[in-house]
């Protein structure tokens, strides 16, 4: 009798453990976008799409890779739940299975590994340029959208789809933009009698200023080598003029070039004089935002989207009306227009190219319901993110956030804007810039010799 | 059940199972691994055999190079600083009388904790501001130091260091602590009787009588300290300016996120040679001499 007790439950745990391993897959979306491993069979996180026959409508699954996880992040998912409600209710059977990953989580780990996989999410978050939206056309991973687009008619509403097109077709479309610019705490500019900075002198004067009085002037955290990198990135495109960045990355323009190293030793000057936050290196992003929505640092240089912490509900609740945003003040020294902008039109959504009829019509919707100026402007609003789509003047009179008004006004006053290099050079060269800068903030390199170091990569590294 | 074991193919059907999972998950990976070592392979189709090129490019990358070093500082330390340490520890809880339990439980627990957890547990203790550590100076009227971000002289390295050694010191002291009772109870006596001291007898009875689990306990540090990551990428990702950077973690910052798998796997074929030539080296050296112990 014993044998047959231990026999029958040897073979129930045996069938079960088969059981779940085969029918779990549906599950695997949801489940594995909590761990921070990555997967070990890619596969496993995008389920085919099934099609069971049921009576009349055919039920089908399409995986949509997003990045709106977490706190700050909860606007725009909003915004994407209603847009796959809207689209799910308009065709019949279909089920989106949302897998929402960090950034660049997604971007740097998960998304490689499931391209190289061949199996990549239908619908995913897409960065433009060439080490990402570019590098997966090349190999044919990404769905030509030129014809849906046209099919729509919204061909010519984006303000900038060029680091999404390849060889005349359009692989990706983004979902909203950025500017790059300066934030500073008026309350502790005014109790110490600084006025906002119009040129980088008055701008390091008022450094010195609030150095002396024992106030961080500049938040920082390098940590993340892209954090500085923004400031970097407008200081080149102000030394240099708009044009240097699209220079460097074409090759037109070199990383040694006097005007280009006039910007790291400008960043240099502020490492030198002790303007950033003690200890930045060891410090992340969320520990810069920190350092400035608690007071102990008065400027920051960072994002238009972070004007969506300055709302009720959101981080920086307390210091709603005490914070302006402007664009990075004039250089003497620098060339060609002193106004110009850093722009960022570079994340949205791409579409896997191996997609069947029903996939096909669910992509088709999921463009058409999200690119409408309905949205653009509800992101605008609700999270302060400016419009990659033309939209009307009324629309951007309705916005109410201060923060995101000063980037828009920002935006409108400047003759010139630049996108970021991170956009546009190759993936090696951006991948040393990000460790020169880190050493310039340690101090174990000078602007120069930045520039070389950078400038041996970009000749190492073949044409795009 | 004799009977069944004597037909081969009742054998086969044991073994086929495990050989099958041992050879999918160790032994094909490994191949493939030291093939594309040899490419330039960046996961999409279209790859060409480059030779030595990978080798070459991680060699005469400084950063590289100062990663290595950075490696056999971990392993130094954990074979001249650790090792001491672990042995002194389990010495000591060998001879205790009461909780002797609790010592166990207590110093083998961070050893069961996920690296990532502890990384920022300790992270926050390192906090320069916040931190327990810069906390307790600030009493003393200390600066604050910054312990993961200090750039004129190595201490993120040390402060990694001290929290990799944290977690595993209490697996090795259970290791060596099993070792240490497994020595017959009238060597000790016997000692005890013709006066020698604790001190006497911990240097010249109990080491060398487990020398043979000392010689493993270095040889599974060595082959640790070539192999750590996480705890890197975790507390400083590669450090302030790439100065906690270990090899493994060079390979992940450096080209796992570009996707240069060809590049990454030849730095994995690197850490592998270095693990076998030093571990080949030390039991070659000191392994061989402490085979068998008779007493």
């Amino acid at each position: 009798m014993n044998r047959k007790v231990g026999t029958t439950i040897a073979l129930l745990l045996a069938t079960s453990t088969v059981l779940a391993a085969c029918g779990g897959n549906n599950n695997n979306g949801a489940n594995e976008s909590a761990s921070p491993s990555p997967s070990a069979s890619p596969a496993a996180s995008s389920p085919a799409s099934e099609a069971p026959a049921s009576e009349k409508v055919e039920k089908f699954e399409v995986s949509l890779r997003h990045i709106q996880v977490g706190e700050a992040q909860k606007f725009r998912k909003a915004i994407l739940d209603d847009i796959v409600d809207k689209v799910e209710a308009e065709i019949p059977g279909l089920e989106f299975e949302l897998d929402g990953l960090q950034d660049s989580f997604n971007r740097f780990t998960k998304l490689p590994a499931e391209m190289a996989a061949g199996k990549p999410p239908k619908i995913f978050d897409l960065f433009g340029g060439p080490g990402d939206a570019i590098k997966y056309a090349k190999a044919g991973k990404l769905l030509d959208l030129t014809p849906i687009i046209t099919e729509l008619g919204i061909q010519d509403k984006f303000q900038g789809l060029s680091t999404f097109t390849y060889e005349g077709k359009v692989y990706g479309l983004p979902i909203g933009g950025s500017v790059e610019g300066l934030f500073y705490n008026k309350e502790i500019f005014a109790a110490n009698g600084v006025n906002p900075p119009k040129t980088w002198d008055e701008f390091l004067a008022a450094a010195e200023t609030l150095k002396s009085k024992g106030i961080t002037p500049i938040a920082s955290g390098s940590q993340a080598p892209w954090v500085p990198l923004m400031l970097v990135n407008t200081l080149i495109g102000r030394t240099a003029g708009p044009d240097a960045i699209l220079g460097l990355a074409d090759g037109t323009k070199k990383w040694t070039d006097a005007d280009v190293v006039l910007a790291f030793s400008k960043y240099e000057e502020l490492v030198k004089k002790g303007y950033l936050t003690k200890g930045e290196l060891g410090l992340n992003y969320d520990q810069q935002r920190d350092e400035f929505l608690s007071g102990k640092a008065a400027m920051l240089f960072d994002g238009s989207w972070r004007s969506s912490l300055f709302s009720a509900g959101a981080l920086g609740e307390s210091l709603i009306g005490k914070v302006d945003f402007i664009a990075l003040p004039s250089l003497a020294d620098g060339k060609g227009d002193q106004t110009g902008l850093n722009t960022n039109f570079a994340n949205g959504y791409g579409f896997s190219s191996d997609l069947n009829d029903n996939e096909l019509k669910a992509v088709k919707s999921f463009i058409k319901e999200m690119y409408t100026e309905e949205i653009q402007v509800r992101g605008l609003l609700e999270d302060g993110v400016l419009p990659s789509m033309k939209v009307s003047p009324d629309s951007v009179n309705k916005v109410e956030n201060e923060l995101t008004k000063a980037a828009l006004n920002v935006l409108a006053s400047s003759a010139s804007s630049f996108p970021h290099f991170d956009a546009v050079v190759p993936g090696e060269v951006y991948k040393e810039v990000e460790n020169q800068i880190q050493k310039l903030a340690a101090g174990k390199v000078d602007a120069a010799g930045m520039g070389a170091a950078i400038q041996k990569v970009a000749d190492a590294t073949p044409a795009q | 059940m004799k009977n069944t074991l004597r037909n081969p193919y009742v054998y086969l059907l044991f073994i086929v199972p495990t050989i099958t999972l041992y050879g999918l998950f160790f032994i094909w990976p490994m191949l493939t691994s030291a093939y594309y070592a040899f490419t330039d392979y960046v996961g999409l189709e279209g790859y060409h055999y480059v030779g030595f090129d990978n080798f070459d490019k991680a060699f005469g990358d400084p950063d590289f190079v100062a990663s290595i070093k950075r490696n056999l500082i971990f392993i130094v330390f954990s074979v001249f600083i650790q090792v001491p340490l672990i042995i002194f520890f389990s010495l000591l809880i060998s001879n205790v009388k009461k909780l002797q339990g609790f010592y166990k439980t207590t110093v083998f627990m961070p050893s069961i904790l996920s690296t990532s957890v502890i990384g920022i547990l300790w992270g926050y203790i390192y906090h320069p501001d916040i931190g327990l550590l810069n906390n307790i100076l600030k009493i003393f009227g200390v600066d604050p130091v910054y312990w993961l971000a200090e750039t004129r002289w190595p201490l993120p390295l040390l402060s990694i260091l001290i929290t990799n050694a944290w977690q595993w010191m209490g697996f090795y002291i259970v290791l060596i602590l099993a070792a240490i009772f497994t020595i017959p109870k009238e060597i000790n006596e016997a000692a005890e009787i013709d006066g020698a001291t604790g001190m006497q007898k911990a240097v010249y009875l109990t080491v060398p009588l487990i020398k043979p689990i000392i010689s493993v306990v270095i040889m599974l540090s060595i082959a640790g300290a070539l192999r750590v990551v996480d705890i890197v990428l975790v507390m400083t990702n590669g450090g302030p300016a790439g100065e906690t950077d270990v090899m493994a973690s060079f390979m992940v910052n450096q080209s796992l996120t570009l996707g240069q798998y060809g590049y990454a796997t030849a730095i994995t074929m690197i850490i592998f040679a270095f693990a076998l030539i030093l571990t080949g080296l030390y039991q070659l050296s000191f392994g061989r001499q402490s085979e068998r112990i008779e007493y």
